[in-house]
């Protein structure tokens, strides 16, 4: 299987630098090639490349008056034959459609292949700028990606960022958003979210499955690495948790799958095998237990992380909470936060790509838990 | 409010992309009193970036109205005519989309309308990335401008490689560095045409014929009764006489979809059996005169000395 990881978004936005970052942390020991269509002036350097075993193709058909379809097609089909790698990575050029990059992979034909990421990278700063001045190609990237990933994000104000991230969520509410400072994540991380195998309705449903075994009392075998089953956590290994994500699901729900087994990767914003997929999350709603989350990037103190989950106990305000977890920006270093009654917990950790908030319990009342973490 | 319309109107039309200084340079433009006096201007704003006109501080404020025109189907002639009819301008200055062409602005100008000045600025740090990557939009905005401005120039180094993507696409605009310091300096580099322009026979190599063509165009004058000799390709035609045919290139000015043959009259010294397509090496003297293919007067090539050729190694001819 060839995965097809695209990585659009407007000139300077930061795309190189997130691939190159992704090359390095993420992409290491596979097989990988880079389709350039886009000329950087911070052009990954061809040492680089080579010593991270990567091959690169460009394409030259750089600006916006070429059609690009036709030949993105015939380059994949190229690059897969000629290489025969593990995974594609596309660069198209920032003034292009996201949604004409869809359409030339899928229309490819290459054997094997599937689309894995599409991801918009979005300089936080100019969003607001570029979204009213740009029009077409800017929403079109904004909007056909699944997931966005903000650049530039620690030299802003977080009311800018959060203003910024509010415009996006406007023009696509489905993507995944990586908010934190690149160079506090891990690329591992990012691949996750870009992939949406971390995402929070992945989390929310990974959280009410262990509430709904801890409820039965239902402590099995694999739960023993419990300590790194956070996706947000960079400082694991992204596979191994995925792994401990898949056992889990075929361990204890096994029959949430059929309703993959049959369905095509057509959909460019799926991640073509989605194990925590809202399907999963349709059979959860139907149990007694309710879920809540939220994605922010407001920063907290570990102090009023602390009060809150005192006060989240109080039944009558906020529902019965059986579970609750997260991950946000805290002044310097991250939070993590991790609630079962009468055991809050709140320590520094490592970043998460966006923060986020999760909670699990029975008639949960969402206005007082948003008005109770202000998000 | 309303009254007669001026009979021609001067059009000020600020081009560049988004934080390139267009703003700043139109704000600093109308706080000028000297460039101000008494008349009614329409300030039409097509982008908006992260500077703000503070219409306060105009010299005449009371004198500008300000409309925004964010959609570009709104540039239609129809509604430009309105806002002008509203307010009664004189005059108007225009701060255009950078992500717009030209000829959109063009097409919906009002009948009176002319452009009085053109100035395009670009933002020295991204002015290379959107070359390489905006490269029509670059080119649209350069073309038929009458001053480059780069702001924000701090690298001195990077001059000449500025120069020469302006220069590569016209010769007619002045183009300014302006330094962050606010120091600016003009661009006086010496563009030396590829050839000897005062040489007996005027001898194009393969892969200067653009840069030939343009000149030609652009300075008629220089080459008027000289001899050129350079290779082309022949087109022909039936209606025109057995010895008339077209000689040129293929030229690529920004990329593959611009391809244009761009070709002169030439006048053979006999009828040969040329057909459409085959290479030649022409040498020719330029001379002004009535020719079927111009409707009129243009530059036609007097053939002196015709040879059938191999095409060259590289048949499209660029501003490299």
């Amino acid at each position: 299987m060839i995965k097809i990881d695209v990585f659009s978004g407007f000139l300077g936005a930061g795309k190189t630098t997130l691939i190159k970052k992704l090359i390095q942390e993420a992409y290491a020991g596979e097989k990988v090639v880079l389709i350039e269509n886009e000329f950087g002036e911070i052009g990954i350097d061809g040492g680089f490349l080579q010593d991270a075993g990567v091959n690169v193709t460009e394409m030259n058909s750089g600006c916006i008056c070429c059609s690009l379809v036709g030949d993105f097609s015939k380059a994949l089909r190229q690059v897969a034959e000629t290489f025969s790698p593990q995974r594609i990575i596309i660069e198209p050029s920032g003034v292009g459609k996201l949604s004409d990059v869809i359409k030339a992979v899928q229309n490819a034909g290459v054997e094997n292949a599937c689309l894995n990421a599409a991801c918009t990278v979005v300089d936080a700063a100019k969003c607001k700028m570029y979204m009213k001045n740009f029009g077409e190609f800017f929403n079109d990237q904004v909007t056909n990606a699944g997931c966005i990933v903000l650049s530039h994000t620690g030299k802003i104000s977080q009311e800018k960022l959060s203003a910024a991230v509010e415009l996006l969520k406007e023009k696509n509410a489905s993507a995944n958003f990586v908010t934190a400072d690149w160079d506090t994540l891990d690329g591992k991380a990012i691949l996750a979210a870009m992939e949406k195998k971390d995402s929070l309705q992945a989390e929310l449903d990974r959280l009410a499955a262990e509430a709904h075994e801890h409820h039965h009392e239902h402590h099995h075998g694999h739960h023993e690495h419990e300590e790194c089953h956070d996706p947000n956590c960079s400082c694991h290994e992204h596979h191994g948790h995925h792994e401990h994500g898949c056992e889990h699901v075929h361990g204890t729900h096994e029959h949430h799958h059929e309703h993959h087994g049959h369905e095509e990767c057509h959909d460019p914003n799926c991640s073509c095998h989605e194990h925590h997929g809202h399907h999963e999350h349709h059979h959860h709603a139907d149990e007694v237990f309710t879920s809540w989350g939220a994605e922010t990037t407001r920063v907290f103190t570990k102090e009023e992380l602390a009060l809150a989950l005192q006060e989240i106990q109080n039944a009558d305000a906020y529902g019965t909470v059986l579970r609750a977890k997260g991950i946000v920006a805290g002044e310097g270093k991250w939070l993590h936060f991790d609630y079962v009654p009468g055991e809050p917990d709140v320590r520094e950790g490592c970043a998460g790509v966006t923060g986020r908030l999760c909670v699990i319990g029975c008639g949960l009342n969402e206005d007082a838990l948003k008005e109770l973490f202000k998000v | 409010m309303r009254q007669k319309l001026p009979a021609q109107t001067p059009v000020y039309l600020f081009l560049g992309f988004l934080e390139s200084g267009k703003t700043k340079f139109i704000q600093e433009t109308l706080e000028d009193p000297r460039f101000s006096s008494g008349e009614k201007t329409l300030l039409l704003v097509m982008e908006e970036g992260e500077e703000e006109y503070e219409s306060i501080r105009f010299a005449e404020a009371e004198n500008v109205s300000l409309a925004v025109i964010d959609d570009k189907a709104l540039l239609t002639e129809a509604y430009l005519t309105q806002l002008q009819t509203e307010c009664g301008a004189e005059r108007v200055v225009v701060e255009y989309n950078g992500m717009w062409l030209l000829e959109d602005f063009f097409n919906a100008m009002p009948e009176g309308w002319m452009i009085n000045q053109m100035m395009t600025f670009f933002d020295s740090a991204t002015f290379l990335n959107y070359n390489a990557n905006m490269r029509q939009l670059v080119f649209d905005k350069i073309q038929s401008t009458q001053l480059v401005v780069f702001n924000r120039f701090d690298d001195e180094e990077k001059k000449m490689e500025f120069h020469k993507v302006v220069r590569g696409i016209t010769r007619q605009c002045d183009i300014v560095y302006e330094h962050s310091d606010g120091k600016a300096d003009f661009d006086d580099i010496e563009d030396p045409l590829p050839y000897d322009i005062n040489a007996p026979v005027i001898t194009v190599e393969d892969r200067d014929y653009a840069f030939f063509y343009r000149d030609l165009t652009e300075n008629l004058e220089a080459y008027l009764g000289k001899t050129v000799k350079f290779k082309g390709i022949v087109a022909t035609d039936k209606r025109l006489e057995p010895t008339d045919i077209v000689v040129g290139r293929h030229v690529m000015t920004c990329c593959a979809d611009d391809i244009q043959y761009c070709g002169l009259a030439c006048v053979l010294p006999a009828v040969m059996e040329l057909k459409t397509r085959d290479w030649i090496s022409v040498t020719a003297k330029v001379e002004l005169l009535k020719h079927r293919i111009y409707k009129g007067k243009g530059p036609v090539l007097v053939a002196e000395k015709v040879i059938v050729c191999e095409p060259p190694e590289e048949q499209l001819a660029t501003f490299y």
